[in-house]
């Protein structure tokens, strides 16, 4: 639990240094990776569930496919290419599926992938 | 290009237009790359011939629209597959089941109609996800309880609608149940509400799901005879806490005691869906140690066997959490009650308190809480089980196809299901998920699921060797009497086989009622085996 209080402060403190900085496209960005990313993707997992402790689906994946040598955590990501992301959220990989345009729209795609690639500024 | 079958080009070029007419030109997806969404990802015929594909998708967002669509699809004769979320994963996704029809996507149609906080019940749109409903609850500040299945990103009505189930008190978990009162569109574009909704000034059309005359909203589960575009739920109302507790027993034959004393508590309400387990492990989510693999090595044990050695793991055999709702002072109560009861019927049963906690749980809390599902939390977290992992890092799955075998609540059947399982994966040289100790599923509170997950892929080859395994466990389980609840297009008309009483009577009556209310066969030919009359006898 202490490391997911100190990963979530670590998070949200990052999180609101740079929200006056974010465009239009990245704050839409982070609305829909919220909503539609996160529950796998994100930075916070419960310590004890019904399942695999400790892990939402994405981000444990990625520890195990990485083995630490990029983050886990898409948000802390600093080399994701629009083009991956598009390809990824679109089409599935392993177990994540596709996305539909109902689902996401081109123009929430694209806040998605400014977001995820606002790190590369920094 | 697919084309549905029997449709000329011309024909559903006019029928393509009339849909842009219906729904807007860009709720209409033709091209290959805006199909491509909504192939099935965990198809088990991924990039096969028999792989369920969509010719095109049209996303109405009012239900006129849905109306709309559906009359020309039977103008021009063009098989509709209608999806709520499209996220019926390891049962067909959002791809059709039969190849070459146009995908009728509800997604845009998300409109939460009604929550009614005092009467607790809510009115949706099939776009509507468990996510969608929850946040609109706890934004609002209503003291409700939604009942989500494991993946919260399915619908209500989809998830209701293909028998879907989640955590809760038995009669919330069982999502269909707990419906009352729907919007349909027939096959032939009329528009028909079920129960009180069919009174027009009705105010009960949430609250009292028969009105007068046959029941038929059964009759839209599983089907195709029609297009639902509306469906109330009974929602729980938000309980004051939320208490577990965890009961362990230490013999391998204290499972049959174990399962009554729990069913008690579960017929009469006064817990949600059980979590049976095993501190021995080797049950589906844990693998099996090296003594009881060494215990394995001959075949499947004697119960004195399994007694012995119980005895010399010195540890419990058996556990039970019970999930318990409702105000302090009740949950206390029915834990005392639970524990007494348990100690006189078990020599030997042990108790281990759990958590109180009280409700609802702060947003800001909701990422890091456990147990998500049984406080009514939407969430993915159930796909780690599935997910790469250490031990599939090799060569992760893209995918899974779920079997779930319904099996009479009492031990000696969860045993012979979890041997004819276990001997079916060793019968097909694939490393079984099933040992001696493992443990059912509760989802539906008066019979147990026995469930297994077999690995899909994007690769040919290893498809067919799921499909072969998919296939053997079916029909095992259905030779034993198990029968599964629900499956993906690649095996439905396999499964309505299965329950083949006086000739199939069962599935000659569903053809019927198809015939009689859908003459042009335009809605989902083919799901759970139900085929127009021109496509009879065509398929397996």
């Amino acid at each position: 639990m202490r490391r997911a209080v100190v990963l979530f402060l670590t998070l949200a403190g990052s999180l609101c240094s740079s929200l006056s900085a974010q465009t239009p496209s990245e704050k839409t960005g982070k609305v829909v990776f919220d909503k539609w990313c996160a529950p796998c993707h994100g930075a916070l997992a419960p310590q004890h569930t019904m399942f695999v402790n400790g892990a939402l689906p994405g981000t444990a994946a990625l520890a195990v496919k990485y083995q630490g040598k990029v983050p886990a955590v898409l948000e802390q990501r600093t080399d994701l290419k629009p083009a991956y992301i598009r390809t990824v959220v679109r089409h599935g990989l392993y177990g994540m599926p596709i996305t539909r345009k109902t689902e996401i729209s081109d123009a929430e795609l694209d806040g998605v992938i400014s977001y995820l690639t606002e790190n590369h500024k920094k | 290009m697919v084309l549905p079958p029997n449709v000329s080009e011309a024909d559903f070029n006019a029928a393509l237009n009339e849909f842009r007419s219906a729904a807007g030109a860009p709720w209409v997806f033709t091209s290959d790359e805006d199909v491509a969404l909504y192939r099935d990802s965990y198809s088990i015929y991924w990039g096969e011939p028999e792989e369920r594909v969509a010719s095109a998708a049209v996303a109405p967002a009012k239900v006129e629209e849905v109306q709309q669509v559906v009359r020309t699809a039977n103008k021009y004769r063009i098989p509709l597959y209608p999806i709520s979320t499209g996220r019926n994963l390891t049962y067909g996704g959002s791809a059709p089941t039969m190849r070459g029809s146009v995908v009728l996507d509800l997604k845009r149609m998300n409109r939460i109609l009604e929550v009614d906080e005092k009467r607790a019940f809510a009115l949706v749109e099939p776009g509507v996800s468990y996510f969608d409903l929850h946040h609109y609850i706890r934004d609002r500040n209503l003291k409700l309880m939604i009942d989500v299945p494991d993946p919260g990103w399915g619908s209500p009505v989809g998830n209701s609608l293909d028998h879907g189930a989640g955590y809760l008190t038995s009669h919330f978990r069982d999502h269909f149940g707990s419906h009352c009162g729907m919007e349909v569109v027939t096959p032939e574009g009329d528009l028909i509400r079920t129960g009180m909704g069919a009174l027009p000034n009705s105010e009960t059309w949430q609250e009292f799901r028969y009105g007068a005359g046959p029941y038929i909203d059964g009759i839209f589960t599983q089907s195709n005879f029609g297009v639902v575009t509306k469906m109330g739920f009974w929602l729980m109302p938000m309980p004051e806490t939320y208490l577990t507790g965890t009961v362990t027993v230490p013999r391998y034959r204290d499972f049959e005691a174990l399962i009554e004393e729990v069913s008690y508590f579960e017929d009469l309400s006064l817990i949600g869906m059980p979590g049976y387990g095993s501190p021995i492990g080797g049950g589906l989510l844990g693998a099996p140690s090296p003594a009881l693999t060494a215990l394995m090595q001959n075949g499947w044990p004697s119960i004195d066997a399994l007694e012995s050695f119980v005895t010399a793991q010195n540890k419990p055999a058996w556990s039970a959490d019970l999930n318990f709702y409702g105000p302090e002072e009740t949950v206390r109560a029915n834990w005392q009650a639970a524990k007494r009861r348990f100690a006189k019927a078990i020599p030997g049963a042990a108790f281990q308190d759990g958590e109180l906690l009280p409700l609802p749980i702060p947003k800001e809390q909701e990422a890091t809480q456990g147990d998500k599902p049984r406080l009514g939390i939407p969430a993915l977290e159930v796909f780690t089980i599935t997910s790469r992992n250490p031990m599939t890092n090799s060569d992760p799955a893209d995918g899974h196809a779920d079997f779930f075998a319904y099996v009479p609540r009492k031990a000696s059947a969860v045993w012979d299901a979890a041997r004819v399982m276990y001997e079916t994966y060793r019968e097909m040289g694939v490393p079984p998920m099933h040992g001696p100790f493992s443990t059912p599923i509760n989802y539906y509170s008066r019979c147990f699921i026995m469930a297994t997950l077999v690995p899909t892929y994007r690769n040919a080859a290893k498809n067919a060797r799921s499909r072969e395994l998919f296939a053997k466990i079916m029909d095992r389980c259905a030779e034993h009497g198990w029968g599964c609840y629900r499956t993906s297009p690649a095996f439905q008309d396999r499964l309505m086989s299965k329950y083949s009483f006086n000739s199939n009577a069962l599935l000659r009556f569903h053809q019927k009622i198809k015939d009689g209310i859908d003459p042009n066969g335009i809605i989902s030919p083919g799901r759970y085996g139900i085929w127009p009359a021109n496509m009879r006898g065509k398929r397996a």
